[in-house]
């Protein structure tokens, strides 16, 4: 292990024909897990709006986002399943049995349109952030491979979060209003979803699977989006909130992690409904899977 | 005002830096989307073939097309074109290195199988007809146990 861990801290990338210690393996494989998961629940959470979106160029939005967000989930579900702890099937079953998790960020409603930019503007913004810095300096090779590609794709998202926020931002009243109301809602979702402090000996740190501790992560992402929705006119739903004098940061109140430990273990405010769509999506397109095997093998 | 070819030339180069949102490494020159830059009754007009019809990102494109040209002073129209169609084959050989390097994506040759554009083994096995974009199939490679994704070609779009 000690020579396995000189080889990472040297900056050596792991590819998967490489002798791979266990402790590394079961660890890449849960982090990937998680992120295939969250993907695919963001993907269904975007498919809901493709059909409420307003007009034709949103559509075509919330229509690549979503294949986006499922595309991302079959890449890494791929790679998840090579490392050989689970199936891609187990791995399916266990998310919509409830049995492994998905981001906080997926966990709640998404109550109207501004919410949903709300989504495409800050989650995806927290999202982006957390990706790039995992990206930077990521020991597992086929993971950072899909990182690159799924990085291009959420700065598009980005940009077309940005733009609706500004849209809403220089709309009318009720267009503020709207929004206001949503960035009340996702703002905290959003600045957790980088998790709490990290601990010294976390080990996604020492294994270079990560490489930022999360409360830098978070720090940087406050430091960005204060000052751009304080320029929007919007507030931050946060009364402690104060720029330090000293330093000239921004800074947030202390956050209480109960709420999202629960959420995380699936006990979130609309967890359980997320989970049954997911689980009545799959079952719903089980013919197309067994169309597609059928198709498969009369072609071999 | 009168456009003269020399306009034509300062506008297209101007154009040709767009970056592709997706892509962005690479610009619209390299990625084989830029058509033409022609006279059209008195203005400028920018002729794209989008890779794929009904790319999300085409009203992208368009705005920074536009504001490429604008920052030279030019306002410009912008006509997306159904023919000629795009092809992979329209991606500049700079370009393909960038996509196999940076993005390990592949490209389907002409003649003969696709390579792993990390390890040049040429048996992938196909997951899915589409990726995570419509222009893009996903694929398997045994050899080194990665996804990889590959330019569809229209031909493949087509079946």
């Amino acid at each position: 292990m000690d020579e396995f861990e000189a080889f990472l801290d040297a900056g050596g990338i792991v590819e998967p024909n490489d002798d791979i210690p266990e402790r590394y393996r079961h660890a890449v494989f849960r982090f990937i897990e998680l992120h295939a998961n969250s993907e695919y629940m963001g993907g269904l959470t975007e498919r809901d709006w493709i059909p409420k979106a307003p007009g034709m160029h949103r559509k075509l939005t919330a229509l690549a986002k979503s294949q986006d967000e499922i595309g991302h989930a079959h890449l890494l579900y791929m790679v998840a399943a090579d490392l050989e702890v689970k199936t891609r099937e187990e791995m399916m079953v266990d998310l919509l049995e409830g049995r492994t998790h998905f981001h906080n960020v997926f966990h709640y409603r998404v109550h109207s349109w501004a919410d949903q930019i709300a989504v495409a503007y800050l989650v995806d913004g927290a999202a982006l952030a957390s990706q790039q810095a995992v990206f930077k300096n990521c020991s597992y090779g086929p993971y950072k491979r899909i990182l690159r590609r799924v990085i291009a794709e959420e700065g598009f998202h980005m940009r077309n979060g940005e733009e609706m926020v500004l849209l809403m931002a220089h709309g009318t009243n009720t267009q503020h209003e709207m929004m206001q109301e949503a960035i009340n809602r996702w703002w905290l979702p959003a600045v957790q979803l980088f998790g709490p402090d990290s601990r010294p000996d976390d080990e996604l740190l020492r294994w270079h699977i990560k490489s930022e501790r999360n409360e830098d992560l978070r720090d940087r992402y406050v430091q960005k989006f204060v000052p751009q929705l304080l320029n929007g006119g919007f507030t931050i739903p946060d009364p402690g909130l104060r720029k330090d004098p000293d330093d000239g940061k921004w800074k947030i109140s202390e956050i209480d992690w109960e709420p999202l430990k629960k959420t995380m273990r699936n006990g979130g405010p609309d967890s359980a409904r997320r989970i049954a769509d997911a689980r009545s999506a799959w079952e719903n397109a089980d013919w197309v899977r067994t169309a597609l095997d059928a198709a498969a093998k009369a072609h071999t | 005002m009168t456009i003269t070819k020399s306009t034509l030339n300062a506008v297209r180069s101007a154009v040709a830096l767009v970056k592709d949102p997706e892509y962005p490494d690479l610009n619209i020159q390299q990625l084989g989307i830029l058509e033409d830059v022609v006279i059209d009754a008195s203005s400028i007009r920018v002729d794209l073939v989008p890779t794929i019809l009904g790319c999300p990102a085409l009203d992208t494109i368009e705005q920074d097309v536009l504001a490429a040209a604008r920052a030279l002073g030019y306002e410009v129209t912008v006509r997306f074109c159904h023919s000629p169609a795009w092809t992979p084959d329209r991606i500049s050989d700079d370009a393909k290195k960038i996509l196999a390097h940076e993005y390990t994506i592949a490209i389907t040759p002409r003649t003969g199988n696709t390579e792993c554009p990390l390890c040049g083994h040429t048996s992938l096995e196909k997951r899915s007809d589409v990726g995570p974009t419509a222009c893009r199939s996903v694929h398997w490679c045994p050899n080194c146990r990665n996804p990889i994704e590959v330019v569809r070609s229209r031909k493949a779009q087509d079946q």
